[in-house]
């Protein structure tokens, strides 16, 4: 039997101490050159970034004052709750007062490391989770007393076994189809279990009157979140880099916090709106990405190159876990009763996402009618529709969003790349290429 | 001269004083979620105060035979309809009771059922024959449901009203609501025609005598309570004659008790029938949101023609969905009081359903903007907002 044979840890062999410490020390130095490279970048392209943004500057920094806060909440009798995809009831874990953090990760040389274990074919987000697993290399996975891992996509689904032998592992079960009758009954199933585990750890009950305030917090950060979109919608006030990291740090910022800081970017923002003191040319062609979420630090390999590139062009908007669909959606209360709240909180988890790993007699609709609508909301001029390798639920659907937007006249570029630098100077030429198309026809 | 003047200036006054109340209601519900709901609630409780405007404008206690008096309806509509009298007052939709004395109109339902019996036509009470008030009753139901659809049920119906009354009193209690499974729920949608058709037929067979010349159940026709059959189990009757009652308005013996020869026995073991029924339907409605609404008989018959093949194009009032803005969230299906499908599973366009009461909470409550509205004519008066955030104005 497996458990007899089997020592140590299931899927990660045993390392050094040394070699861990190391490793580790080196891929943190590294990261932390990213993350201030990718500032520096942005600061570069927007020499006149607003003072707000510093804020998500600093709290963007792992390794920096968010993990020193949590690690004193922690202190002070706090849980820390991971999530490795936006299926997790963030209202729950907020109500029960406990602090939500997703956990996932975009090293590029902690993929790498994954790559030890993990075949080439899997997901980079995935080997890249792993490989930081291996040299407990992020703050945020290392202190989560538990993590929710609802089972997405296949890379998610093994992820969580390989997580298990480390952490207290919760997993989520979301239908595959979300229209079906039995669908959502199934999935409040899965959420009550989480509730209740989310209770169990933290020792809080989860009540009519703390799950509303976590609701309205959270409602207030959509309601911050929204009012930042629909400023992209317009002239360019800021950056697609700057408005993905504010809307990242949201993943694991104090959620009021973030709201107020949000609040007082937008404030400022408007002002310029008003002065036309824009982040770009505005005839600078406004490109949509979509697919594999891009996470911070490595992955926005991508985005500084649309932006920086030339001709630039300059991202307005996403459909990506990783950005618009954070927060974009409300929960709707009707009745703010415990069942009715709780039905709220079920339904914007699973019926509100656009999440590819969904399927349905009309193929996903809701995923495309999505990208067709902010096409036209953010008057989009091209959309990349970006696929890490081995992220195949993304690539799969390529075929279908490439008809329709061939059908509306929209350039599509699919973009498929891996955790990797090496290809920086080739992304560039195929960037450079669909930029000065898209100029080009902007021009006529 | 001067009684002219004081009627100007009451309706003036009434006016301004609705109108002012409209504002007000706007005003001070700055959450967006809640403003058309208060509004309808607004309406409704005027739309009651309308139907039953006997209570508020007299004269009170009025006469057993109230149409051959100056009844308020009388006043309110006049008597006369295309050159005859027509004492009932018009038929609207809705649930304004028969058997309350203060009302204005008269439910389309007991109409029907009542104008079967061609042997009033000689009567004092009607110059009009039978026939060409059932054409008069049944044409206003059908030219009504094709034009507003069931905006009646969400706005006017007095019972409606009761029963978002008790749904506003449970969410103040913080109880929770049952929802009917779908399955039952079409079940209930089904059976109102059957409901419909006994009713129609029951009374047929109590009208005999005078339709036929035959009489099949000896002295139905003395029976009062019989001539109208689905009105003795309605539940509305009791709840409005009760309320009248419970004011001081009405002689309950009239309208609960009084029966001539071999049916008073009968009339009160249906006059009990028919309490128990209000009873069932007031608990149930507490949990159930809009609970009647699924079974009632005149929706039944609204639905029957307001969404009925070719005449749809006529409706006035639409439900219209942008599907590209829909993330199909499934808050509209959560929050509609009937729990009416059609705005979740359709795809686009027209989305009103023949079971949808035309609250518009859905539109109030979809997050997304511009993805649902309500069209009247044609053009787009009100769209689902970003309720997150509040007015500005």
């Amino acid at each position: 039997m497996a458990s007899e044979i089997e020592k140590g840890s299931r899927y990660i062999p045993e390392m050094s101490k040394s070699e861990i410490e190391e490793l580790g020390n080196s891929i943190k130095t590294s990261s932390i050159k990213v993350m201030e490279q990718n500032i520096e970048k942005m600061k570069k392209t927007w020499p006149n970034r607003p003072e707000a943004m510093e804020y998500f500057d600093e709290i963007s920094n792992f390794f920096g004052r968010r993990e020193k806060e949590i690690r004193e909440q922690k202190e002070a009798g706090k849980k820390l709750i991971g999530y490795s995809c936006m299926f997790a009831p963030i209202e729950f874990i907020l109500a029960a007062d406990a602090i939500p953090v997703r956990v996932g990760s975009g090293w590029y040389d902690a993929a790498k490391l994954g790559d030890r274990i993990m075949p080439v074919e899997v997901c980079p987000v995935i080997r890249s989770t792993v490989g930081a697993k291996m040299v407990s290399l992020s703050p945020y996975l290392e202190l989560s007393d538990a993590i929710i891992s609802p089972l997405t996509c296949d890379g998610r689904t093994k992820l969580s076994e390989i997580l298990s032998d480390f952490k207290p592992i919760w997993y989520m079960t979301p239908p595959r189809v979300k229209d079906d009758p039995q669908s959502l009954s199934l999935w409040k199933e899965e959420m009550q279990v989480i509730k209740g585990k989310i209770e169990e750890l933290t020792g809080n009950k989860i009540t009519k009157d703390n799950l509303r305030s976590s609701i309205e917090k959270m409602q207030q950060a959509t309601k911050a979140f929204r009012r930042l979109q629909d400023l992209r919608k317009g002239p360019p006030v800021i950056t697609g880099r700057d408005a993905m990291l504010v809307n990242q740090t949201s993943l694991w910022d104090n959620i009021e916090r973030w709201t107020q800081k949000t609040n007082e970017l937008c404030d400022e923002l408007e002002k310029r709106v008003e002065q036309k003191d824009y982040a770009c040319p505005p005839d600078t062609s406004r490109v949509m990405v979509t697919g594999t979420p891009m996470l911070w630090p490595d992955s926005w390999k991508v985005p500084n190159l649309i932006e920086e590139s030339n001709p630039k062009g300059l991202l307005v908007v996403d459909e990506q876990c990783s950005g618009d669909r954070i927060l974009y959606d409300p929960v709707g209360v009707d009745e703010w009763t415990m069942s009715d709240m709780f039905d709220a909180v079920s339904e914007r988890y699973l019926m509100a996402s656009t999440c590819p790993c969904f399927t349905s007699e009309q193929g996903n609709e809701d995923r495309v009618n999505w990208i067709m609508n902010r096409i036209k909301e953010y008057k989009v001029d091209g959309v990349i529709y970006y696929v890490v390798r081995g992220c195949i639920l993304y690539a799969m659907e390529y075929a279908r969003i490439k008809r329709i937007l061939d059908q509306m006249g929209i350039p599509v570029y699919y973009l498929d790349t891996e955790y990797t630098r090496e290809d920086v100077g080739q992304m560039k030429t195929r960037i450079e290429a669909f930029l000065e198309m898209l100029e080009a026809r902007i021009d006529i | 001269m001067l009684e002219t003047i004081a009627e100007i200036l009451l309706t003036t006054i009434a006016v301004g004083l609705v109108t002012a109340g409209i504002l007000a209601i706007l005003v001070w519900v700055r959450n967006l979620t809640r403003k058309l709901s208060a509004l309808r609630l607004f309406i409704q409780i005027v739309a009651v105060a309308v139907i039953f405007l006997g209570l508020i404008i007299g004269p009170f206690g009025v006469a057993e035979w109230s149409y051959l008096g100056s009844a308020p309806k009388d006043i309110a509509i006049g008597k006369n309809i295309m050159g005859r009298p027509y004492p009932d007052g018009l038929s609207v939709p809705t649930f304004a009771c028969y058997y309350a004395s203060g009302r204005t109109s008269t439910c389309v339902v007991w109409q029907l059922q009542s104008y079967i019996f061609p042997y009033w036509e000689t009567s004092s009470t009607y110059l009009t024959t039978g026939l060409e008030r059932l054409g008069i009753a049944f044409g206003l139901l059908v030219v009504m449901s094709l034009i507003f659809g069931r905006f009646f049920c969400g706005w006017i119906c007095p019972f409606g009203l009761y029963m978002d009354l008790l749904t506003r009193l449970r969410k103040t209690l913080k109880i929770r609501y049952w929802s009917l499974s779908e399955k039952a729920n079409q079940a209930l949608r089904q059976s109102r025609y059957l409901i419909i058709a006994a009713f129609l037929i029951l009374s047929a067979i109590l009208g005999m005598r005078a339709i036929a010349g035959v009489e099949l159940i000896p002295e139905a026709e003395l029976g009062r309570y019989l001539e109208m059959p689905f009105c003795q189990v309605c539940p509305a009757k009791p709840l409005f004659v009760l309320a009248e009652g419970a004011l001081g308005y009405m002689n309950l013996d009239y309208a609960l008790s009084k029966t001539i020869g071999d049916f008073a026995l009968t009339g009160w073991y249906l006059t009990s029938i028919n309490i128990i029924i209000l009873g069932v339907v007031t608990v149930g409605s507490f949990k159930v949101r809009r609970l009647w609404c699924r079974i009632c008989p005149l929706g039944g018959l609204i639905a029957l023609f307001s969404r009925f093949g070719p005449f749809k194009k006529l409706s006035l009032i639409k439900l219209t969905k942008v599907e590209e803005k829909c993330t199909k969230c499934g808050i509209c299906k959560r929050v509609c009081p009937p729990q009416v499908t059609e705005v979740y599973d359709k795809k686009g366009g027209d989305v009103t359903a023949s079971d949808c009461i035309l609250c518009f909470r859905c539109v109030e409550m979809c997050p997304y903007e511009d993805c649902l509205s309500v069209e009247v004519a044609g053009k787009k008066i009100y769209k689902s907002k970003n309720w997150l955030k509040e007015e500005e104005e």
